[in-house]
């Protein structure tokens, strides 16, 4: 009977055309609307990753627990080492080192003597290397506002209103006055390249950019870091599998009894952001519910429209004598096979898009008065193993459900009225 | 008028489908509507707390106040002028007095900011009654967040160290009184809350202060020598931007949630011209051009959208009212770096985003009732009278 | 450069005493105290000095030579280790240089910078400025005798005189025989303990006796403190003008 009814649904097009696309389209909207909300559940926490804590955040034991306070004298020795391990054992994540660290920056005059010097925090990040993910994760090349990137070593990036403030020109001499891991004081001469803006006033004071060689060298930090850390490939934080890589890392490579063994976090441990991405989950859990019930609602009720539709066939059917329960069955199978390729080639078409959403994301910095800021202002979808089949929800339980009541009908009619019925 | 009075009896005569389209067609405009007053709600929530915890009306900051540069701190105060002292005696404001400092929590050293402010205070709602007790100590108050990098606790003692005003080191020891449960990180993180007086005292700067908060009311700020008023636009800048942000990235949603009613409709609209060749068909044998046919259904689409309308307020007001009132209670502690969310969200529906909504998808349904129709013009009307589509 | 090491070692420099010993009597703490500055002494120093800082990460050793002439000049080079050799730090009464020469540049340690405590030290810039003679900025008074170190000593207990003095008071352990300062404990004025410094040895070097070894606490804070110790030390040294110049900070 099966076959029989794929025949006619493929036949028939008026019986399956616009059914197959009416689901076909509600569960596209579907599993394009699930990811997007997903993907905004994790631009929540985009900022705070990318400078911050990243997905996953390596330092040592003694390093975490002042975290807050960035102390590189506690800062991870053995940098090299642990990025591979990194590398080697967690492929899905990209490992960079990042260094935190504060000062002074100093602006000679012609004769060397200071002219101008403010309290600065720096960012020491990979900025030379050739497969950097940094300069992406940051978004630096785009939020440069006068001059260039860093290309070489004791090249800096400074933001613009720290440059305003000290008066520097592009290629001008600063000097970093900061303390080394070790304590000492540590001067540096830097050449200031470029300047940035991130859209947030506590960073635009006064933050400087560095390559992290340079930082480690003028910092005494040879083949130290205070922090690497990890990005999801996809740029899309997921809290179960950060959970189980932290774990896992934890067990092999950190030691209880050793202050300064790495000991790998999650960034809503890190960060504080267990309550925020717990509210934004439920929210956006709520949004998909309620989304999901609009849909299957839409769904049911093209379900209950394909069954008045097709009232005079179903006369005929039973005036030929077909059974009442077969014509229910056969009503209710036909729905579900049309719930099943609309919902196949919804989950495709969605998945697709979706796929494309979270890959490009859609900028909104046009929405926005400043298209220069740092702080993420793309958008992306975030496919989850549920957006394959959260569509399926909708898709074939609503047209089901709505084979289901309208064909209930069935029963109603009296095949005495049927000839009737035919001849109007 | 005819048409508008046939396209409503064909409507109601259709009776069930058209309650059911109706009904769906509601949904999708209550849901849009609430789903944007919730992000409006956090929009305004996150503002709304941060203004109440820290910034009332706008704040008047001593002139070499930079809250971004801890090395021109120690120089950030001065005596209150005396416009100001007439503020905070009528109680339209209040000072602040922040000096920077250290913590020995545990023998860890950690800096902070020593923040005076009076205990009676009534500007900001800021638990400061708590500090307004004759202790030995240094009566404290912490945030949560504070609480747990300090590993502080109510009754717990720590020492403090800080400069006087004129350079010399002092140290007390300090006993939190109350840690407060506050969604605003600028009053949490690397700060430590204590009774004005003391402060002052302590350090050395009788009658002084960093900043003074003025009450909400307080609509023109007079200009003081040596003192800047910082409005609530400057002040809020940055989280308004992130909301701001935050909000653009959900108005793709409210494409898609449009999309879904227009799914619905066009579903309805396409089905009831196909069902309805017939009619069709007799209308242009009695007379009806095919603009008048091609009006008529799409009239017909478009009041679905009115009735919609209709049912959405007939449920959805009540709804909506109830949920802005009741709110939305959020786990415990919900808020991010400085991005404050009041204990419960409370939605906000503007009349611009109701009636915006309304009009749109009254605009939307009209257009897509109308697409389907156009095959109607393709239709012959004799075929359509024996029921065939062409 | 560290400025522990710098600030350090300036503490310990008016710790050091010289001078042959005056049998004492009865002596007020105005008298014990400057005699205690007297011993210290205006006269020419040259010193090689090793700083042993104990950090979490274990002990690191320090080197440096001073110059000091007078009550307010000191040049100050460091020798090791490899890192920080070559940096040099001049303090000309209140002012205060430091150069590297890496960066070939001089940086000027001033205004709000002095007042700073360095990457979470508790010691400040200031600190290093402080006049070296006690009775310039104390009161002081005999509160007991007790004995430290196998020695007879005066308790001296320190009240500031003047309001910009970073340390309220000071207790002070003072050799009867040696007029050296065995001990010292600093208070803030709510009059909590935040320093203390403990001699551990004194040694006569010419006719002098001189603390070669002494440890500095921070007591709020946990760890072991940092040890001082005198390599060696020569006095009445003829130490050329030029030295304390600028110019000489980048030679």
């Amino acid at each position: 009977m099966i076959k029989f009814l794929i025949k006619g649904v493929l036949r028939d097009r008026s019986r399956s055309l616009f059914p197959v696309l009416t689901v076909t389209a509600g569960v596209f909207l579907t599993v394009v609307g699930f990811s997007w909300i997903n993907g905004i559940q994790s631009n929540w926490v985009e900022v705070t990753a990318k400078y911050n804590t990243g997905h996953l955040d390596v330092m040592t034991r003694a390093y975490a627990e002042e975290s807050e306070q960035s102390p590189i004298e506690l800062a991870y020795i053995g940098l090299d080492q642990l990025l591979n391990d990194l590398r080697q054992d967690f492929p899905e994540l990209i490992w960079t080192p990042r260094i935190k660290f504060g000062g002074l920056l100093d602006i000679p005059d012609e004769n060397g003597e200071t002219k101008v010097q403010g309290p600065c925090m720096g960012m020491a990040v990979d900025l030379f290397s050739k497969q950097t993910p940094d300069i992406n994760i940051l978004n630096l090349q785009d939020s440069v506002i006068r001059g260039r990137l860093p290309e070489k070593p004791s090249e800096i990036l400074i933001t613009e209103e720290f440059a305003q403030r000290l008066g520097v020109s592009m290629g001008q001499t600063a000097t970093l006055i900061s303390s080394t891991m070790y304590g000492s004081m540590a001067i540096t001469n830097f050449s200031v390249t470029g300047t940035v803006r991130f859209g947030v006033s506590a960073m635009d004071r006064s933050t400087i950019i560095a390559d992290i060689s340079d930082i480690q060298n003028a910092l005494n930090m040879e083949n130290a870091s205070g922090e690497v850390l990890g990005f999801f490939r996809d740029n899309l934080y997921e809290n179960e599998k950060a959970q189980e890589i932290a774990q896992h890392f934890n067990s092999k490579y950190s030691d209880q009894d050793d202050e300064f063994s790495p000991i790998m976090s999650t960034l809503i441990q890190k960060s504080g952001l267990e309550d925020i991405l717990g509210m934004v989950n439920m929210y956006g859990g709520v949004i998909i519910f309620v989304f999901v019930v609009v849909m299957s609602i839409v769904l049911w009720n093209a379900g209950l429209m394909g069954s008045l539709r097709r009232y005079g066939e179903i006369g005929v059917r039973m005036a030929i004598g077909e059974d009442k329960g077969h014509l229910y069955r056969s009503l209710i199978i036909e729905s579900l096979i049309i719930g099943f390729i609309g919902s196949v080639l919804g989950t495709i078409i969605g998945l697709g898009l979706s796929f494309y959403l979270q890959a490009k994301g859609i900028n909104i910095a046009y929405m926005m008065k400043n298209s220069t800021l740092m702080i993420s202002d793309t958008f992306r979808a975030n496919v989850t193993s549920l957006s394959y089949y959260v569509g399926f929800i909708p898709g074939m339980l609503a047209t089901f459900l709505g084979s289901v009541i309208s064909g209930l009908g069935i029963y109603k009619r009296k095949t005495s009225q049927l000839m009737k019925e035919l001849e109007t | 008028m005819t048409l508008f009075k046939l396209a409503f009896k064909n409507l109601l005569g259709a009776g069930i489908r058209t309650w059911l389209n109706v009904v769906v067609l509601s949904l999708s405009f209550v849901v849009i509507i609430w789903m944007q007053g919730l992000y409006k709600g956090m929009n305004n929530q996150a503002v709304t707390s941060t203004i109440d915890v820290i910034y009332a009306g706008g704040q008047y900051w001593q002139e070499s106040y930079d809250p971004y540069d801890p090395l021109t701190l120690q120089d950030a105060h001065g005596v209150l002028p005396d416009e100001l002292k007439s503020l905070i005696k009528k109680e339209e404001a209040t000072a602040l007095l922040i000096i920077q400092g250290t913590a020995y929590p545990q023998g860890r050293m950690m800096n902070l900011l020593i923040k005076g402010i009076a205990p009676d205070q009534k500007i900001i709602s800021i638990p400061s009654h708590f500090l307004d007790k004759e202790t030995k100590d240094i009566p404290a108050v912490i945030g949560t967040r504070m609480s747990e990098s300090t590993g502080l606790k109510k009754g717990d003692t720590v020492t403090l160290r800080w400069r006087d005003a004129n350079g010399t080191f002092d140290a007390r020891d300090a006993t939190i009184v109350q840690v407060m449960r506050t969604t605003v990180q600028t009053i949490d993180q690397g700060q430590i809350w204590v009774p004005l007086e003391r402060l002052r005292e302590l350090s050395r700067m009788e009658g002084e202060a960093t900043l003074v908060i003025v009450d909400k009311d307080i609509a023109n700020p007079s200009k003081t020598e040596g003192w800047e008023f910082k409005s609530l636009d400057f002040l809020l800048q940055d989280i308004k931007q992130l909301v701001q942000t935050k909000t653009a990235g959900a108005s793709i949603f409210y494409v898609i949630l449009l999309l879904l009613a227009m799914l619905a409709i066009f579903n309805t609209q396409v089905l009831s011209i196909f069902r309805r060749r017939k009619e069709i068909g007799t209308l242009m044998a009695i007379g009806f051009t095919r603009a008048k046919v091609i009006w008529l259904f799409t009239i017909e689409g478009a009041m679905h959208a009115v009735l919609a309308a209709l049912v959405a307020a007939l449920y959805g007001i009540p709804f909506l009212t109830w949920f802005s009132k009741t709110g939305w209670s959020l786990p415990e502690s919900v808020d991010s770096y400085g991005f404050a969310i009041g204990e419960k969200l409370f939605p906000v529906y503007s009349a611009g985003l109701v009636i915006g909504t309304t009009v749109l998808v009254l605009v939307v349904t009209t257009i897509v009732s109308f697409i389907p129709t156009r095959k109607i013009a393709k239709l012959k009307p004799t075929d359509a009278l024996r029921g065939k589509s062409s | 450069m560290n400025l522990w090491k710098n600030i350090i070692l300036f503490a310990l420099i008016f710790l050091i005493t010289s001078g042959p010993s005056i049998q004492a009597q009865t002596l007020s703490g105005e008298q014990i105290l400057e005699r205690v500055d007297n011993n210290y002494g205006s006269d020419n120093k040259i010193m090689v000095a090793t700083m042993v800082i104990h950090g979490r990460r274990g002990s690191r050793e320090v080197t440096s030579k001073t110059w000091v002439k007078g009550d307010d000049r000191s040049f100050t080079e460091y020798l090791a280790p490899p890192r920080e050799k070559g940096t040099k730090m001049l303090k000309l009464g209140d002012q205060l240089w430091m150069f590297s020469p890496s960066t070939d540049r001089t940086i000027q340690i001033s205004g709000h910078m002095l007042r700073q405590s360095v990457m979470g030290s508790d010691l400040s810039y200031e600190d290093m400025m402080e006049d070296p003679k006690l009775q310039n900025m104390y009161n002081a008074q005999v509160i007991s005798e007790e004995t430290y170190m196998d020695r007879p000593c005066w308790v001296l207990e320190l009240t500031s005189l003047k309001e910009d003095i970073a340390y309220h008071s000071r207790k002070i352990w003072v050799d009867k025989e040696r007029y050296v300062v065995l001990k010292e404990d600093r208070f803030a004025k709510g009059g909590k303990l935040l320093k203390t410094t403990e001699v551990k040895k004194v040694e006569q070097i010419d006719d002098r006796w001189v603390p070669t070894h002494a440890l500095f606490k921070d007591v709020l804070k946990n760890g072991e403190g940092t040890e001082f110790r005198v390599e060696s030390m020569e006095f009445n040294a003829e130490i050329p003008e030029y030295i304390f110049t600028k110019a000489a900070l980048r030679r």
